[in-house]
């Protein structure tokens, strides 16, 4: 026998529909979407094609030491914020986690760590110490923070407990638990998280010049303010091949760790 | 008659290994990269000390934050962020459905090769980058932004929707061929109607994430509230800024909160 065709909850599927084509509109009249004006721009985009190609090579050796300082601030973002990320992921982990107010208390800082983008800290740090890349390398800090303690707490809640439980059992403290027990049965996880965050660290620090924050960003800043395009696109391109370089050796690194 | 030496001495007080452990190698390679870059971008010890005083020094003129410039001007620059995020989503979700469903490696092994080149390029570009290209094309605002934010997301989720069809039961697939059916009918009536809860799963999460994309893209003038947190930030209006930073966190949580409810009941239904 034919099984019947599944009847469909045709109510509910009009009225999410219609909620969704609302936002839609709505959307689109708030931000000012129009067809007509992409077509009528696409004549001013062509412009701008030809105006940034080809990249200006003559400009690669100025960018150098710019995009060695990028890879410095990412190294010291990742490291910090590698380290600081570990306290604030066991107290995260609702199985490592000492009571239940610390739990609280410490999920809804990383939750809120992680509302804030990273431009957002960059031009809070930009402010508070000054332009430069030491502004940068804090707030790559608190961004890798964000990202590592989420996901390894993730990774610490889904831990074998019978080895913790095993070291409190024989008189162990609660530091050795999490450095016997815990920390080093996730090790592998940590490590291809910091991998993962250095990846992202080395994107965000190509941006980060943008507000004044350190690194190749801040080039950009200035030949874009100029309109000197055929540069703007010498530098995405070197941070392209910069890009996929370190993502090429991390993916290595991950590779052989497994 | 002697006993044949054993090949391996075991020695049951040392620990195998080399000499000098893998572990204490890779401390010392990041350290020494570590204080390198320390000593290469000048963050001496007493530029260390500095940092905490100035951090609360500017900390301390956020308070009180001026809510009611928060009202009226940051408030309509975060909705107008999330309308961004929303029209990004919804031309990365239009563009990336069929490149996901002709990325499957099983179904269109030829197709696919081409459809992970076009993800790959999409991916490496930041939104923000983009942005700048877009901004000289449509004019300053947030129409640009969204056409960044929508370009961008096309790659990441051409990739997640390609591994959702990939991991698919083929049996279905399978079934439709076997009536008669073409590969397209198949797509249409066997992988659709089974990857498309997962896929807009992942639509909503993009969505997330290009919300938060989405305020930055103010400091290029692609609209939406990262431009009024520069602008307050640079004329030292800090109590501003601070209005910018709390309404920030509270709606990001509050979307965060519902889309994450949204997905894990289209996950488990």
């Amino acid at each position: 026998m034919i099984p019947a065709r599944p009847t469909r909850n045709w109510p509910l599927w009009i009225g999410v529909l219609g909620v969704l084509a609302a936002m839609t509109v709505w959307s689109a009249y708030g931000i000012g979407f129009s067809a007509s004006e992409l077509a009528c721009n696409i004549a001013g985009g062509t412009r701008l094609i030809e105006e940034s190609w080809p990249p200006d090579f003559g400009f690669l050796p100025r960018l150098a030491a710019p995009m060695l300082e990028t890879v410095y601030i990412a190294i010291i973002g990742t490291v910090v914020g590698g380290i600081l990320a570990i306290p604030v992921a066991v107290l995260a982990a609702r199985n490592l986690t000492p009571n239940r107010p610390t739990w609280f208390v410490d999920r809804n800082f990383m939750n809120i760590l992680r509302t804030l983008p990273d431009l957002f800290w960059a031009m809070l740090f930009a402010t508070a110490v000054g332009f430069g890349p030491v502004a940068g390398a804090l707030a790559l800090t608190v961004f890798t923070v964000a990202v590592i303690s989420k996901l390894y707490s993730e990774s610490l809640e889904s831990i074998d407990m019978g080895l913790p439980e095993t070291i409190r059992a024989v008189g162990g403290s609660w530091l050795q638990m999490i450095q016997y027990g815990a920390l080093s049965q996730a090790m592998q996880q940590y490590v291809s998280y910091a991998l993962y965050a250095f990846e992202l660290n080395i994107r965000a620090s190509v941006v980060l010049g943008l507000v004044g924050a350190g690194g190749i960003g801040m080039i950009l800043e200035t030949q874009r303010a100029n309109f000197e395009y055929e540069r703007v696109t010498m530098i995405i391109l070197a941070v392209l091949v910069a890009v996929l370089i370190i993502e090429e050796i991390s993916e290595s690194i991950r590779k052989r760790l497994t | 008659m002697t006993t044949p030496k054993s090949p391996v001495t075991l020695d049951p007080l040392k620990r195998p290994g080399p000499p000098i452990g893998f572990g204490t190698m890779v401390t010392f390679i990041i350290g020494v990269l570590f204080f390198g870059s320390l000593a290469a971008i000048g963050f001496t010890p007493d530029r260390l000390i500095e940092v905490p005083a100035g951090v609360a020094r500017v900390l301390s003129f956020f308070w009180p934050a001026d809510m009611a410039y928060g009202w009226d001007r940051v408030l309509p620059a975060i909705v107008e962020s999330i309308q961004i995020a929303w029209i990004g989503t919804i031309i990365a979700a239009i563009l990336s459905l069929p490149l996901a469903l002709f990325g499957s490696r099983v179904l269109f092994p030829r197709l696919a090769r081409g459809v992970k080149l076009i993800s790959a390029t999409a991916r490496a570009f930041p939104e923000i980058l983009l942005a700048i290209y877009f901004v000289p094309i449509v004019g300053l605002g947030p129409f640009a932004g969204a056409l960044a934010i929508g370009i961008s997301s096309v790659g990441m989720l051409t990739k997640l929707g390609a591994e959702v069809v990939d991991s698919l039961d083929f049996g279905a697939v399978e079934a439709v061929e076997a009536a008669g059916g073409s590969r397209l009918l198949a797509l249409r009536w066997a992988v659709l109607p089974a990857v498309l809860p997962e896929i807009v799963a992942h639509w909503l999460f993009r969505f997330e994430l290009n919300i938060r994309a989405s305020a930055v893209l103010g400091v290029v003038g692609a609209g939406g509230v990262g431009g009024v947190l520069l602008n307050t930030l640079r004329y030292r209006h800090f109590d501003k800024a601070a209005a910018v930073l709390i309404l920030t966190i509270l709606v990001v949580l509050l979307i965060d909160t519902l889309s994450g409810e949204i997905r894990r009941r289209i996950i488990r239904s």
